[in-house]
């Protein structure tokens, strides 16, 4: 190989380092832009890795709360600052960042709107230092000190799905399938009570490995011997998407209903129109929910980003809704300290992305829409009223 | 027999040609030139969003495939003559230069199409009975064009001249550029029609798997595992490699579940590293 080639190498190595100092500057830096006054936000969201498909729609719906709390004065008066982090790699990363946060950036808070892995090492990693607001759907019985969930529980979730599932589809053999994390293995530890309450059965449980290139043929042709009348798939984004698809690819959309307990905007468009069908989903929020309050949202967020707005979702919804919150409770709290926030937190109601909701033991009470797939979108079929969490974390 | 027995039993069948036709690229670039193409996923992710073109611009399926050969070709040309050509012989920095490119393109892609899961639909759909068992109609077709096209390039590389000059560069490629092969040339096309494969694997597979920029990856994973346990250089090498790769993970994740499957897969490509690195079919 000719030698003059290393020459060009090394100003290539120059110039990418140069750049990579540029881009990782560290927090000095930033924040000599930044006011004295500053409330700062260490949100957390998807920025890289599989779940960076939620990442625009989460930053798009956290500036455009940001925004309207800094039109009502900000939070205890204070302007807010959002800084954005990535919660996209392992949980061990994210955890690093959140120190960086905490050192360097000083946060007077943390949104988190990941899985519940990276929660468990965040929470580990902050321990109650700084308040933490965790925002998306998640297993509920999170009640460590400083930690304020806004997510769907499975209460909220799996009991009324699995009422109807059991009632209106006459569903006696329930299947399992998730992936092999906590966040669907705590859920189906509860999901089975709900099966048991209404009279079913549960006739196979099975896991597959997170983050690793699944396929579902051998799962879907053991499920069409075992013939259940339901599946329940605690399955996340392309492992759900390939799931359904094979499922539905074997033919057993037409006897067996399925219900999917995270199935929003975009897993919906990757499952498809043909693969939808007998498709049931039990969410807090909805792009084309009824409720008057998700109604404003969208209107608001459509106004802000126009027609090429990225797909509004739960995920990233969950993040404006966290907004409200922050605002509700600091505002009431009147200071950043963790016994005022606990208190100030019971019976606090903000606005979420969906409609008026009120927090009790640092969860939240809300409505849920029991929705069945019509092609692509979403038709909600049934409101039920303030659904408790199901966890009530002491003060 | 059961009709799950029989379900299971193509099921397995299907996992080793899905996996056969999405490696068959990778096998042959690594086997012939000695270059490990990290960004070979990237090329069945392309293959793939070349058949969601030819879906959102209504043209039949079969359209994807020209589509497919044409980006990925025109790519695999350029990629050889301007990156991969100046680093024959230096395997690391080929790569280190493939794994950046495999991150250019999913930022491409991304850039193009979004994040977003796009969905194909499947061209031949519905079901038919085998024994007794329904069976998806595409996976059939796939289990068929796979045998097809490995059939194909199994006699041509065989039996034809170019085959035999091509083997003649492998084996000892200043000796056939002595003997007035255009080496250089062949190693270009062999680079091209390896990308062409990973296109035509991406279109082949893009109805039954998720369509996204990070789906490379997952391919890329498996094709290697194949690779590891099949041996470099021979058609014979991929086939055994993805019956054991594709056929074991079938056949466990069939018995236990896809845990136990993917367990046993890695369990064996470390094996075979350990205990036998240069695979079953290995040359040398």
């Amino acid at each position: 190989m000719s030698h003059d080639f290393i020459p060009a190498r090394r100003r290539i190595l120059t110039a990418a380092a140069g750049t990579t100092v540029l881009v990782s500057s560290p927090g000095f830096v930033r924040s000599a832009f930044a006011q004295p006054n500053e409330f700062k936000i260490g949100f957390f969201i998807a920025l890289s890795g599989p779940a960076a498909l939620f990442g625009p729609t989460q930053r798009a719906c956290a500036d455009l709360g940001a925004e309207k709390i800094n039109k009502a004065g900000g939070i205890m008066g204070r302007p807010v600052r959002l800084i954005f982090t990535d919660a996209g790699g392992p949980p061990a990363e994210t955890a690093k960042s959140a120190v960086r946060l905490m050192l360097e950036d000083k946060v007077d808070l943390f949104i988190g709107s990941h899985d519940s892995a990276t929660r468990e090492a965040n929470i580990a990693t902050i321990k109650a230092k700084v308040p933490y607001i965790y925002s998306p759907v998640y297993e509920g019985g999170e009640c460590s000190p400083n930690v304020y969930c806004l997510g769907e529980t499975p209460p909220q979730q799996a009991q009324p799905a699995t009422e109807f599932l059991a009632k209106e589809k006459n569903a006696k053999a329930f299947y399992l399938i998730g992936d092999d994390y906590v966040w669907p293995r705590k859920s189906n530890e509860q999901i089975k009570k709900y099966i048991a309450q209404y009279g079913g059965k549960v006739v196979g449980e099975e896991y597959v490995p997170f983050g690793a290139p699944n396929k579902f043929e051998e799962a879907v042709t053991r499920i069409k011997g075992i013939k259940p009348d339901a599946v329940i798939a605690t399955l996340v984004g392309a492992d759900n998407v390939n799931f359904n698809r094979t499922f539905a690819g074997f033919g057993l959309d037409k006897t067996i209903a399925r219900l999917s307990m995270l199935l929003e905007e975009n897993t919906l468009m990757g499952i498809g129109a043909e693969n939808s069908a007998n498709l049931y989903s039990c969410m807090g929020y909805y792009a084309n929910s009824p409720a008057e309050g998700a109604k404003a949202f969208k209107a608001e967020y459509l106004a802000k980003y126009g027609a090429k707005a990225p797909q509004l979702a739960t995920i990233g919804a969950d993040c404006y809704s966290a907004l409200n919150l922050a605002k509700a409770l600091f505002d009431k709290a009147g200071a950043n300290d963790m016994k005022k926030l606990t208190a100030a937190s019971e019976g606090l109601s903000f606005d979420s992305a969906s409609a008026r909701v009120t927090m009790h033991g640092r969860q939240v009470d809300k409505d849920m829409y029991l929705a069945s797939c019509k092609g692509t979108e979403f038709e909600v079929f049934k409101t039920i009223k303030a659904v408790k969490s199901g966890t009530a974390c002491r003060a | 027999m059961e009709p799950v027995l029989v379900a299971q039993a193509l099921n397995a069948v299907f996992g080793i040609a899905s996996l056969a036709i999405v490696a068959l690229g990778l096998a042959v670039v690594l086997g012939l030139l000695g270059v490990l193409n990290l960004a070979h996923g990237e090329l069945v992710m392309i293959g793939a969003y070349c058949a969601y073109v030819a879906q959102v611009n209504g043209w039949p399926y079969l359209s994807a495939v020209p589509l497919a050969i044409a980006v990925c070709g025109t790519l695999g040309y350029a990629v050889e003559r301007w990156l991969v050509r100046p680093l024959y012989q230096r395997p690391f920095d080929t790569l280190v230069v493939t794994w950046g490119l495999s991150l250019l393109l999913r930022k491409c892609a991304e850039a193009m199409f979004g994040l977003g899961y796009k969905n194909l639909r499947e061209p031949i759909a519905g079901t038919v009975e085998v024994l007794g068992a329904t069976y998806p109609r595409f996976r059939l077709v796939l289990i068929a064009v796979s045998v097809v096209v490995l059939g194909a390039l199994f006699l041509w590389y065989g039996q034809s001249r170019t085959g035999r000059r091509i083997r003649a560069t492998v084996s000892n490629p200043d000796l056939a550029r002595a003997l007035g092969v255009p080496v250089t040339r062949y190693a270009s096309a062999t680079f091209v029609v390896g990308t062409c494969l990973a296109g035509l694997g991406g279109v082949l597979i893009a109805p039954l798997v998720p369509v996204q920029p990070f789906m490379g990856f997952d391919h890329i994973l498996m094709s290697f595992f194949v690779l590891v346990v099949g041996g470099l250089g021979s058609v014979g090498g991929l086939v055994t490699g993805s019956a054991v790769i594709g056929g074991a993970n079938s056949v466990v994740s069939a018995l236990s579940d896809s845990t136990g499957g993917y367990f046993f897969v890695l369990a064996l490509a470390i094996l075979f590293l350990w205990l036998r690195p240069r695979g079953i079919h290995g040359r040398g």
